[in-house]
Parts: C-alpha cells; sequence; structure tokens
C-alpha cells in the first residue's frame, strides 16, 4: 500500500512544477484513449518522439509510470504480481512493475485497484527502441504482449559506432546513418498504416527545429549550475528532466527550459544556491536514482553537499557543438539520425587523446572541472544489468587516468524498495562527507 | 596545565565499546548491545569512568561513533565509525594503509593516506560475512563463537557450501554435520568462504600494504589466516581489535580540543549529564 511520504523540498519553482505536468499527462492518455486516439507504449531516449507526435500518437511513458509507482511507495504489490507469472525479480523493475500493473489490469479488464494518479493506459501499439545500453528495451513489450496478444509491437533498433581508442568512427558514421534512417522510415511505415494516415514530413520537420531548441536551450540552462553556489542541484534535475525526456517536440519543452532558465539566471544574480552553505560539489556521475528516496539528496543538502551537474538524464548536449551543422540537413529523419549519432559519440575525440580513458570517463572529467566537483556519487541499482555495472569500472579509470577524487556508490535500486535501508544509506553518506572533510583538510 | 580526558563510545550491532584517555589510555570497556544497552548508553559509561577512576564532569569532549551513535545524547560529537578506525588504526599502527573492520552486522574496508581516510567500501544489507553470520554458524554447529577459528585450523579439508545466504548457508553446514562431516572441515570452509566475500568488498579499493583487520571479526584466527592465505601476505591485528573504534573516537575527541584551544574557538559540547537515550 501507498506510504505517505513528506515531499521532496525543491530549490527551483521549476521543479515544483513537475509533478502535476506529469499528472496531468497521465490523465491526458487515459482520455485520449476515451477520445479514441491511439496510444503507444514507448521509451524515452528512443530518439523518434517528433514521429509520434507528427502522426498524432499519444505516448504513454512506461518506465515513467513505474518511476511514479516507485516514487509513490507503491511498486511492491505490482513486482509481486510480476514474480507471481514467473518473472525473475533480478529483471529490470520498471519492467517487471509495468509487467505486474499491465498482467493485472488484464486479469481485471480494468485499472487496479487504486492505481498510482489513475492507471497506465491500454495502449494500442508498442514501440521497442534497441539500444546498446538496455534489453528491455527490446524485450518488456515482447513479454507484455504475451498478455496483450491484439496489440502490436513494433521494433526500432537504433546503434551507433561502438567507442575503438585507435578507429575513429567518423570512417563508418555514414553506414550507421543509413541504418538508422532505414529503422525510422520502417516506423513511420508502421505508424501510417497503424493510424490510416500518411505523415505530414512539413510538420516532422518543424518538430526536430523546435526539439534542436529545446536541446540547445536545457543545455545553456544547465550551464548555468555551474554557479558558485549552484541554483540547481540534481535532486531538481531528477525532475526537471520530464520535459526533454517526455515532451521532445513540443513548444511546451521548450517554453519550460526557458522559465528554468531565467529563474536560475535570478537565483545567481541574487547569490542564492541551493543551500546556504555550499561546502562540497558533487557530480552524480551516473545511476538511475532510487526514486522512492529521492529526499536522501535533501540529506545530501543537509551535511553541506550540493549537486551541480549529473551524467544521468543530461541525454543531450548542444547541436550547435557538434562537429556537423545540423540546420543544413532538410532531411527529418536523417536529421534525427546525426543527432542521435553525434549526440552518443561526442566524447569519443576526447578519450582518444587521453591513454586509457574512455568517452564516459572523460565526459565526468569534463564535469568535475567545469563544475569545480569535490567529490563522484554514482547509483549502482541491482535490476539494471546493462548501465550500471560499469560504473564501477568508469570510476575507476576515471581515478586512473585522472586521479584520485573521493567517490560514493550507493547500492540499492530503480524501483525495488526492498533493496533499500534509510539507516544504511545515510551511514554511507556520512562516512562519505567525513571522507570529503578529510580530503579539504589534506 | 590540568590533564584533560576524553571519551570515545563505539554503539555497534552486537558489542558496546569505550575508550578512555587522557595522554594515554585509562580504561576500555566492553559489553554486548542489547536493547537495554543501547538506551542505557550511559550506563556504560558510567562503568568505564568508574574504571578510570572519573567521573563524567572530568571529560572534556566525548565522541559517539557506531550504528548506535545517535543514541548517545550526552556525545559532544557524532563522527562515522570509518573515520574512527582510520584515526585508532593510524595511531596504533602507521604503516596500515588499508583496514578491514568486520563488525556484527556489516564489514567496512577502509583506505588510508597518511592516518586519513580517503576512500571506503561496505557490504551491501547482507549478513554473510558478517560476525553476525559466524555467530549465527556457531549456534549452528553447537560450538562457542570463541572456539571456532581454533577449531578450523585443524581441519584436513575444506567443505565448500555453496550458498552465501545467512540463513540457508546454516542448513547447509548442519545438513552436511549429519553426513559425517568433521565440524573443523566445515568451519574451514566457512572462514574461506567469508575471506573470498569480504577480499572481494575490499579489492574494489585497490588494496595496499599493510593491511590492518580490526572489530571483532579480528579475534578469530581461522578467519585471520583464510584472509591472509586469500590476499598472499599476512595482515596485521591490533592487541584489541575490538575497541580499535571507540580508541579512534577518543582520539579524535582530543583532537577536537585541541584543534578548537590552537583557534582560540570555543569546544561546543553537549550537556554534561549522562542521560538515557529517549527514543519516543
Amino acid at each position: 500500500m501507498t506510504e505517505q511520504r513528506k515531499p521532496r523540498k525543491h530549490a527551483t519553482e521549476a521543479a515544483g512544477r513537475i509533478a502535476p505536468m506529469v499528472k496531468a499527462a497521465i490523465s491526458e492518455n487515459l482520455r485520449a484513449k476515451e477520445e479514441g486516439k491511439l496510444v503507444a507504449y514507448t521509451f524515452i531516449v528512443c530518439a523518434y518522439d517528433e514521429i509520434i507526435r507528427a502522426m498524432d500518437i499519444v505516448p504513454a511513458w512506461t518506465e515513467n509510470y513505474a518511476a511514479i509507482c516507485a516514487v509513490k511507495r507503491d511498486a511492491q504489490r505490482f513486482l509481486e504480481k510480476a514474480e507471481a507469472e514467473n518473472f525473475s525479480r533480478s529483471l529490470c523493475t520498471y519492467a517487471l512493475c509495468g509487467l505486474g500493473f499491465d498482467v493485472w489490469r488484464e486479469e481485471l479488464g480494468a485499472m487496479p485497484p487504486d492505481s498510482p494518479w489513475g492507471g497506465q493506459v491500454r495502449p494500442d501499439m508498442m514501440l521497442g527502441s534497441g539500444q546498446m545500453i538496455c534489453d528491455p528495451r527490446n524485450k518488456w513489450y515482447q513479454a507484455v504482449q504475451h498478455y496483450m496478444p491484439d496489440v502490436p509491437v513494433y521494433e526500432v533498433g537504433l546503434p551507433w559506432p561502438p567507442y575503438e581508442k585507435d578507429y575513429d568512427y567518423r570512417e563508418v558514421q555514414d553506414y550507421y546513418i543509413k541504418y538508422i534512417v532505414e529503422q525510422l522510415k520502417g516506423l513511420v511505415e508502421f505508424l501510417e498504416h497503424q493510424t490510416g494516415r500518411k505523415m505530414d514530413w512539413d510538420r516532422l520537420g518543424e518538430l526536430v527545429d523546435i526539439t534542436d531548441k529545446t536541446w540547445n536551450m536545457m543545455w545553456e540552462t544547465y550551464e548555468l549550475r555551474r554557479a558558485v553556489p549552484t541554483p540547481m542541484g540534481t535532486g531538481d534535475a531528477m525532475n526537471t528532466m520530464v520535459p526533454i525526456s517526455f515532451m521532445m517536440g513540443s513548444q511546451e519543452a521548450y517554453d519550460f527550459y526557458k522559465d528554468l532558465y531565467d529563474e536560475l539566471q535570478g537565483k545567481i544574480a541574487a547569490g542564492e544556491g541551493v543551500i546556504p552553505d555550499e561546502k562540497y560539489r558533487l557530480l552524480w556521475g551516473g545511476g538511475l536514482p532510487s526514486w522512492f528516496a529521492l529526499t536522501d539528496f535533501n540529506y545530501f543538502n543537509s551535511k553541506g553537499a550540493v549537486f551541480p551537474v549529473e551524467t544521468t538524464y543530461r541525454i543531450i548536449e548542444a547541436v550547435y557543438n557538434f562537429d556537423i551543422d545540423l540546420e543544413k540537413i532538410s532531411d527529418p529523419l536523417e536529421h534525427i539520425a546525426w543527432r542521435w549519432l553525434k549526440y552518443w559519440t561526442f566524447w569519443y575525440d576526447k578519450a582518444r587523446k587521453r591513454p586509457g580513458s574512455h568517452p564516459d570517463v572523460e565526459r565526468l572529467i569534463q564535469y568535475i572541472e567545469d563544475y569545480k566537483i569535490d567529490g563522484v556519487v554514482m547509483h549502482e541499482a541491482f535490476s539494471c544489468r546493462t548501465w550500471h555495472p560499469g560504473l564501477i569500472w568508469q570510476l575507476n579509470q576515471l581515478k586512473k587516468v585522472y586521479g584520485d577524487i573521493p567517490s560514493l556508490i550507493l547500492e540499492s535500486d530503480i524501483v525495488d524498495i526492498s533493496s533499500y535501508s534509510e539507516v544504511d544509506t545515510h551511514a554511507r553518506i556520512d562516512a562519505f562527507i567525513e571522507t570529503l572533510e578529510s580530503h579539504k583538510r589534506g | 596545565m590540568k590533564e584533560q580526558y576524553f571519551a570515545g563510545m563505539d554503539i555497534g550491532s552486537r558489542m558496546t565499546k569505550v575508550v578512555i584517555m587522557g595522554e594515554a589510555v585509562l580504561s576500555s570497556h566492553v559489553v554486548s548491545t542489547g536493547p537495554e544497552q543501547r538506551k542505557l548508553a550511559n550506563k556504560v559509561m558510567e562503568e568505564a569512568l568508574a574504571k578510570a577512576k572519573l567521573s563524567f564532569d572530568d571529560l572534556t569532549y566525548v565522541v559517539a561513533t557506531g550504528y548506535g551513535r545517535i543514541n548517545v545524547p550526552f556525545a559532544d560529537k557524532q563522527i562515522t565509525e570509518i573515520t574512527c578506525h582510520a584515526r585508532g588504526i593510524g595511531h596504533l599502527l602507521p604503516s596500515v594503509k588499508t583496514v578491514i573492520d568486520i563488525g556484527g552486522q556489516d564489514t567496512k574496508g577502509i583506505k588510508l593516506k597518511d592516518g586519513r581516510p580517503v576512500d571506503f567500501v561496505m557490504n551491501d544489507k547482507c549478513a554473510a560475512g558478517t560476525g553476525r553470520f559466524l555467530e549465527l554458524m556457531a549456534e549452528g554447529l553447537g560450538v562457542e563463537l570463541e572456539d571456532i577459528g581454533k577449531i578450523s585450523l585443524t581441519a584436513r579439508h575444506r567443505t565448500v557450501l555453496s550458498s552465501t545466504c545467512t540463513v540457508f548457508a546454516e542448513q547447509e553446514a548442519v545438513t552436511e554435520l549429519s553426513k559425517g562431516v568433521p565440524v573443523e572441515d566445515l568451519l574451514a570452509g566457512l572462514h574461506e568462504a567469508i575471506a573470498a566475500r569480504i577480499y572481494s568488498l575490499v579489492a574494489r579499493l585497490k588494496i595496499e600494504k599493510d593491511i590492518a583487520v580490526t572489530g571483532g571479526g579480528a579475534k578469530n584466527i581461522g578467519l585471520i589466516k583464510a584472509l591472509e592465505e586469500k590476499f598472499g601476505y599476512p595482515v596485521v591485528v591490533p592487541p584489541e581489535p575490538l575497541v580499535t573504534g571507540a580508541l579512534g573516537a577518543a582520539l579524535l575527541a582530543g583532537d577536537a580540543a585541541r584543534e578548537a584551544a590552537g583557534s582560540g574557538s570555543p569546544l561546543a559540547r553537549s550537556e554534561r549529564r549522562l542521560n538515557e537515550a529517549r527514543f519516543f
């Protein structure tokens, strides 16, 4: 059952707007379905957000709904439901929570009792998003389809050239672009078939342009957090990721970051930081958060620590920093493909210049230097078997190629609260703060 | 100048330890931590002070550490076990660069540089590899906890236990015992498994010599031997491994007093009353 908790304190007004926005989006999904609009299950960072919007398909973000269940500490019953169907508890708990919810809803023919925020809508289609970082993006919806055999699944594969220290990816990038464009064309054909409508390519072009503008605005906004004291921390960023993750290709997303930009500038001008006495500046160096324990960011704050920057959900780079002029690429599918590929390969050149480094490590180094970072914190979520296990290796490489820096690995999960102990977590944070102090004293 | 006295109190999940010191250690006191003791930290402190022939008013500064550190209302400061163990070992064995503290409910690895903690790891929320695990296994096998180390050294073979879960490992060990497997072989296998688990945890720190082992686990010669075998070289154990954290806390209390005196700022202290902890 839902455990009542005090809401997390936000540093920015913008972050405080997010929960109502997400709640409204969940309600909108349910309303859309009633009105006969087509709804698609899909994933964040799928790259084809604008395609879905241009086809007037309503996206239902399944990872987001699992996170909402976790934030409300009401995910366990859905995890248990999936487990009762013989799915292993060690699978991705976003997927498990979603599976449990869907199985239950299909059994009842209605939303499970007291579903958080009214429940997750039954989709008309499910759009996978195969990537190199996450296997549930392929397998989750295929598993759900056993319970909803009438709902079609379409898989899109979006690779990027893997990093090689002695090889310039540009030699093969054209092949990747061709492949990604073919994948996106396939998706458009699938959606045209499902909707019985043709793609409006001019509209898609407009939405792609809005996304570029939004990426740039978000990047410029987040760069303001370099200020000392920092006006916004990672706790808030775990909220302000919503527009870039769930509202890409919308004017509303751009406007949100413009508002946040103005708010942060105001705070910087007033010398107003996340906390009055900023002692330690930390980098959230990877890992999704424990959604049921976001108040831990406030606990860090209570010890004088702030997070001016994070790698998690900062899934953008200003497009004008790419080594390609995206404005010159008029075909919207090619445009999306290049933006996708250039983001994922952005740190490759830097990594090749530093022996033993890696693009993910270079990103950490860049942030450590740009944001005057004293220590690195990562979260190793047991149920994520793709991205999270590599974090400790990144940390070790960082210390090897860059230098010693205090670090803390938190161990828990994204959704499964049974993996979490507040006492243990706070004990680790306390010890880490003492280590930071010890480093400062030198 | 009048001699100053300091106290360090380490309330662990299984044992509560107190060290009282002036220029040198005046007394140390170790009792079991139970629900009552957690509440009655004041009584334990009184006993430690009596051993040192001091009263609470004689103490200049008190530092509490361990899981129960928040249950010490009369402590002037709370500091984590990581810093306290580092300070304690830095004082006793200055050449040590890696500390392994095997406590009742968790195991920690601490990396030291010039006697200061620079990195640490703690075991996850699992009892395997902790003192409590050993306690339960000793109970299950019908031997005294104090004896399991020595007994394990007489083993001719090591029995491999496949389970790392405390409950299932105990069950597995008892089943093996009923099949006629000698208890010493089971204990040797058990110590080897725990040493492997501790090694994989501490290896995250990039282990550097010398290595010291502290906490109740350090009193188990079987475990120490298994760890040495795993690391490939000897480890050092301080004379009183159980009180290393409390000693560090007392030393840090002295550091705080000297630092305040040096800077001319007043020493922030809590009320000089030995109150019992109130939870509600």
